[in-house]
C-alpha cells in the first residue's frame, strides 16, 4: 500500500532545504532547540495541569495559573512544530510511515482536543471553583488527560528515532 | 583519573548489568530517554520558570519566594531522575561518554548552574523575601537569574549534541 499524498512527502523530502537539514549540523541544531521547545511545552503544561488536579499551586485561582502560563505554552508550542517540521521534512515518508511518528501525531491531536474542550466549555463555568483547592471532575479529567497524553508524546516522539 | 574510573566502569558487573538492561527489556533505551525528557521538563516548569520570573518576564503575579520554596523539590526530584536515567548510558558504554568533548562542556554549565540554584534558592529557602529586600539584592538575583536561564538552556542543547559531537569537531 503506498502512504496517501506519496508525491508531497517526496517533493518535501527532495526539497535542497530539507536536503541541506539533513546532511549539515542544521540536523542537530533544530533536534537540540526542538528537545527544548518539548521541555517548556511540558513543563509549563505541568502546573497548570497540576493546579486543575487540585494537587499544585492552589493558593493561586486557576484561571490566573492558566492565563499566566499558556501563552509560554503555545510560544513553545510554535518553536517546537517549526523545528519539527524541519526535522520531519528530511525524511518525510520515512517518518510518515513510522508507527511511532503516527502514534505521536495521534496523541497530539488528542492533546490539542482535549485542550480545546476544557477551554471552551469547562473554562465557563470557572467561576464557580476558580479560587478552591477542590476543582470538579471535568477540570480533573482535563488536567489528568492533558499529563497522560503529553507524556504519551515524549515517548513516542523519541520513539521515532528508534525505529529508523 | 578519567582512564581510571572509564576503566573501572567498563569492567564491573554494573556495566555488564546496563548493557544487558539495554538490550533485552523491551523499549528500555526510549523508555529511560523519555523519562530523562520528563525530567527536562520539570526543570523547564520550575527552576527556568523561576529564573523568568525573578526577570520579570512570566508569572508576574506569583511571589518569588513562594515559587522558590514550592517549585525547588521538584527541581531535586528531577535531577535525581536524570542522574538515574542518565547513568544507565553511561555505565553501559562508558568510553563513549567519558572521551566526549560534549560530555564535558554539558557538565560544566551543568555544576555551575547547581551551584547558582544552591546559592539563590539556599537564601530564599532560609528567608522568603531575600532577594527582594534591596536594589542591590534584586539586581543582583536578577543577574544570577539571567545566567541560571543561559545555562540551563545550554545544558539541554549540549545534552543532545553529545550524540552529535563528530558534527563539533571534524577530523580531516
Amino acid at each position: 500500500m503506498t502512504m496517501p499524498l506519496a508525491g508531497l512527502w517526496n517533493y518535501l523530502q527532495n526539497h535542497p532545504t530539507a536536503q541541506h537539514i539533513g546532511f549539515t549540523y542544521w540536523f542537530p541544531l533544530l533536534e537540540s532547540v526542538h528537545v527544548l521547545a518539548v521541555g517548556l511545552v511540558v513543563g509549563s503544561l505541568l502546573t497548570v495541569d497540576l493546579r486543575l488536579l487540585g494537587l499544585a499551586a492552589v493558593r493561586y485561582p486557576a484561571s490566573r495559573i492558566n492565563r499566566e502560563l499558556i501563552p509560554w505554552t503555545w510560544g513553545a508550542f510554535a518553536v517546537a512544530a517549526l523545528t519539527g517540521f524541519g526535522l520531519f521534512v528530511t525524511r518525510a515518508s520515512v517518518y510518515i510511515e513510522n508507527p511511532a511518528f503516527q502514534i505521536k501525531l495521534g496523541l497530539l491531536c488528542l492533546a490539542g482536543l482535549n485542550m480545546a474542550w476544557f477551554q471552551f466549555r469547562t473554562f465557563r463555568y470557572i467561576h464557580g471553583w476558580d479560587s478552591s483547592g477542590r476543582t470538579p471532575f471535568a477540570a480533573k479529567f482535563a488536567g489528568g488527560m492533558s499529563l497522560v497524553l503529553w507524556s504519551g508524546v515524549i515517548l513516542a516522539g523519541r520513539w521515532v528515532g528508534h525505529i529508523i | 583519573m578519567r582512564d581510571f574510573i572509564a576503566n573501572t566502569l567498563a569492567r564491573s558487573p554494573l556495566n555488564e548489568l546496563a548493557v544487558y538492561w539495554l538490550g533485552n527489556v523491551p523499549g528500555l533505551p526510549p523508555i529511560a530517554q523519555s523519562c530523562h525528557i520528563a525530567g527536562i521538563a520539570i526543570m523547564m516548569g520550575t527552576i527556568v520558570l523561576i529564573d523568568l520570573r525573578i526577570l520579570g518576564l512570566a508569572v508576574r503575579s506569583q511571589h518569588i519566594g513562594e515559587m522558590i520554596r514550592r517549585l525547588m523539590p521538584w527541581v531535586w526530584g528531577a535531577l535525581l531522575v536524570n542522574a538515574t536515567s542518565g547513568l544507565l548510558f553511561v555505565v553501559a558504554r562508558p568510553y563513549r561518554y567519558f572521551y566526549n568533548p560534549v560530555v564535558a562542556i554539558k557538565f560544566s554549565l551543568l555544576a555551575l548552574a547547581v551551584v547558582l540554584a544552591l546559592v539563590v534558592h539556599g537564601r530564599a529557602l532560609r528567608e522568603p523575601d531575600y532577594w527582594e529586600r534591596s536594589l542591590g539584592r534584586r539586581a543582583v538575583s536578577q543577574g544570577i537569574a539571567l545566567v541560571s536561564l543561559v545555562l540551563w538552556i545550554g545544558v539541554v542543547l549540549a545534552g543532545r549534541w553529545i550524540a552529535y559531537s563528530d558534527y563539533l569537531f571534524f577530523y580531516g
